[in-house]
């Protein structure tokens, strides 16, 4: 029966204590801040030249992916789907090239790139074509005016207007050991002081 | 035994704050609605589905709706102000970034608690001697499966649990009226208790005896649903697969039907007890069950395991195979997502799903675990009933 109780004991231990940490080994990317809402009427058709251009302000270093909700009705855009990345002077950083086939209706879909280690507080944008897709083919992104001040505009059938797609941006982190200490120091504040808030 | 008591209550406390499956926020929130004075929630959920935040059907029976809702009442002063904002929040990432959220879990977890601490001394009850009395103590608070389908997978299957023990306590002294009722009345927290039936029908000294006997938990039950029997109730409810799930598979039905015939043909000293613990072994070695159905056996599995020491450790093993049966679903909220309070950063993993399907096939992975748990639940059925035999013979 000893046995029992210690065996038990140790695994509700490592349970709560210990295999947060383990899952957390496993984080590659962190986001920079939950996707923002948006109005699911409100949508942004993609096929051949109609090309969505996102402006946006990274406000961290190691920027790695970028996602957002994508539909693909009737799963019918088997193209590619590009995503570009400029920098501020518009010249071409990043492509990521995925295929519709891989991209089911309402999917938050990731787009990864090579890590951008010094993104901190600089101005990027990206456009988002399937420029062998038809009209009957398209995919759509959702945008709203009302979404957070990094999220500076987009440009769509040359029109610009405020705000723009529902992003989620990700960083690489700087080691796990800095992710397993951020998991635990937030876990720990939130149950020793029930008003803070994780920055 | 006061320092093993706290122990095992410290790790339950544990546990209950730290780790959240959303479905008790979500049975709570309906629960919510008896404070308001709403009595048949089944109709309230459906009529008021529009303007409700989390959409979802009732799925438990009257007494859960009851027991839960009776409970919150009790508590609301304590929780304060935003416990019932908290419980009808949709949002995924504010419900766990709640500041209070290990306040609220700890609420909502304190009746499992108590029960749970009450089902160990209940269980001291099934023995005369002492050591076995402490063993079952142990056995019962001193085993992670126990924690973890309590407080891991917020189980509400806890208040049927508890009166089905209560239950058998009462065939135990030979008292088979109180233990039919308990029966019906753990049956309307939910239906699974209805299942011993015809068991209960076949040790009735004459007929009239065995007729009462099968119709007092299925009366408790009707009088229990009767105010509630609605096209919402029986569509959330009576046909939910949480009820009907039992009997997808056609080797349990097959199963069951066995060890009936064979109860009512061949043995001639029906032990209930052995009948309860082989229909629930024949349910989860046949049917693609519910990780928090397994809490249904675990007291029982407790006594079998202290009766019958060369058991114990194929009990554990079993135990073991048929928690990890469940956690190899792709469903995020068994495994991964269980842990978005510490961080919802947990979002971006793989599930052990996705990550074994890479190296293998999950699905036919689960099928091996699968059927070992059947074949050897079968072979232990086989090994009790011999022993009894054995037993009963050299008596």
């Amino acid at each position: 029966m000893k046995k029992l109780i210690w065996f038990t004991t140790v695994s509700i231990l490592f349970l709560v204590f210990v295999v947060p940490a383990i899952l957390a080994l496993g984080i590659k990317l962190i986001p920079g801040e939950d996707q923002p809402g948006y109005d699911p009427n409100f949508r942004l058709s993609i096929y051949w030249t109609r090309v969505v251009k996102q402006q946006f302000v990274s406000k961290d270093s190691n920027l790695s992916a970028i996602a957002t909700s994508i539909r693909n009705p009737n799963l019918k855009n088997k193209e590619e789907i590009v995503f570009t990345l400029f920098d501020s002077e518009m010249h071409k950083i990043r492509e990521t090239i995925i295929n519709g086939e891989n991209v089911e209706d309402g999917n938050f879909t990731k787009f990864y790139f090579d890590t951008i280690p010094d993104s901190k507080d600089k101005t990027y944008f990206f456009t988002l074509s399937s420029l062998n897709a038809g009209p009957e083919e398209t995919i759509e992104v959702f945008y709203s005016d009302n979404m957070p001040d990094w999220i500076v505009q987009f440009t769509y059938d040359e029109n610009e207007k405020k705000g723009g797609l529902p992003i989620v941006l990700y960083y690489k982190p700087e080691s796990s050991v800095v992710v397993i200490k951020d998991i635990y120091s937030s876990l720990f504040s939130r149950l020793l002081f029930p008003n803070y808030q994780k920055p | 035994m006061k320092k093993l008591l706290f122990l095992a209550i410290a790790l339950r406390i544990l546990v209950s704050i730290f780790i959240f499956h959303p479905d008790i926020k979500t049975y709570n929130f309906q629960s919510s609605f008896l404070k308001k004075g709403v009595f048949n929630i089944y109709n309230y959920l459906v009529e008021n589905k529009k303007n409700l935040p989390l959409k979802d059907d009732f799925v438990y029976f009257p007494l859960t709706y009851f027991a839960l809702g009776g409970y919150q009442a009790a508590v609301a002063p304590l929780v304060g102000s935003g416990f019932d904002s908290w419980l009808a929040d949709a949002g995924t990432n504010s419900t766990v970034g709640n500041p209070h959220i290990f306040k609220y879990l700890l609420a909502l977890k304190l009746p499992y608690l108590v029960l749970d601490i009450a089902i160990a001394f209940l269980l001291m009850l099934f023995f005369e001697n002492e050591k076995d009395k402490k063993k079952a103590f142990v056995y019962w608070l001193f085993n992670p499966f126990t924690i973890v389908l309590i407080y891991v997978y917020s189980n509400v299957d806890i208040f049927p649990v508890i009166l089905t023990l209560l239950g058998f306590l009462q065939i135990k002294k030979q008292k088979m009226f109180p233990a039919a009722f308990l029966l019906g009345l753990a049956s309307g927290f939910k239906l699974y208790p209805l299942l011993f039936i015809p068991f209960l029908f076949l040790t009735g000294r004459n007929l009239k005896e065995k007729i009462l006997l099968a119709a007092t938990p299925l009366v408790t039950f009707v009088l229990i649903v009767l105010p509630f029997v609605s096209p919402a109730f029986i569509q959330s409810a009576l046909v939910s697969g949480l009820t009907t799930g039992i009997f997808t598979s056609e080797f349990t039905t097959l199963g069951l039907s066995l060890l009936f015939f064979y109860a009512l043909l061949m043995d001639k000293h029906i032990n209930l007890f052995n009948y309860w613990v082989f229909v629930f072994l024949i349910v989860f070695s046949f049917t693609l069950f519910h990780i928090q159905w397994l809490l249904w056996l675990a007291p029982f599995l407790v006594i079998l395991a202290v009766k019958k020491p060369n058991l114990s450790s194929l009990i554990f093993l079993f135990s073991l195979a048929a928690v990890v049966i469940p956690l190899l679903y792709q469903d995020r909220f068994m495994t991964i997502s269980l842990f978005r309070i510490y961080s919802t950063w947990f979002d971006n993993l793989p599930t052990p799903f996705s990550v074994i399907t890479k190296f293998y096939d999950t699905d036919n992975l689960r099928s091996v675990v699968h059927s070992f748990l059947a074949g050897g639940s079968l072979v232990m059925m086989f090994k009790v009933f011999k022993q009894d035999f054995v037993e009963g013979k050299n008596s």
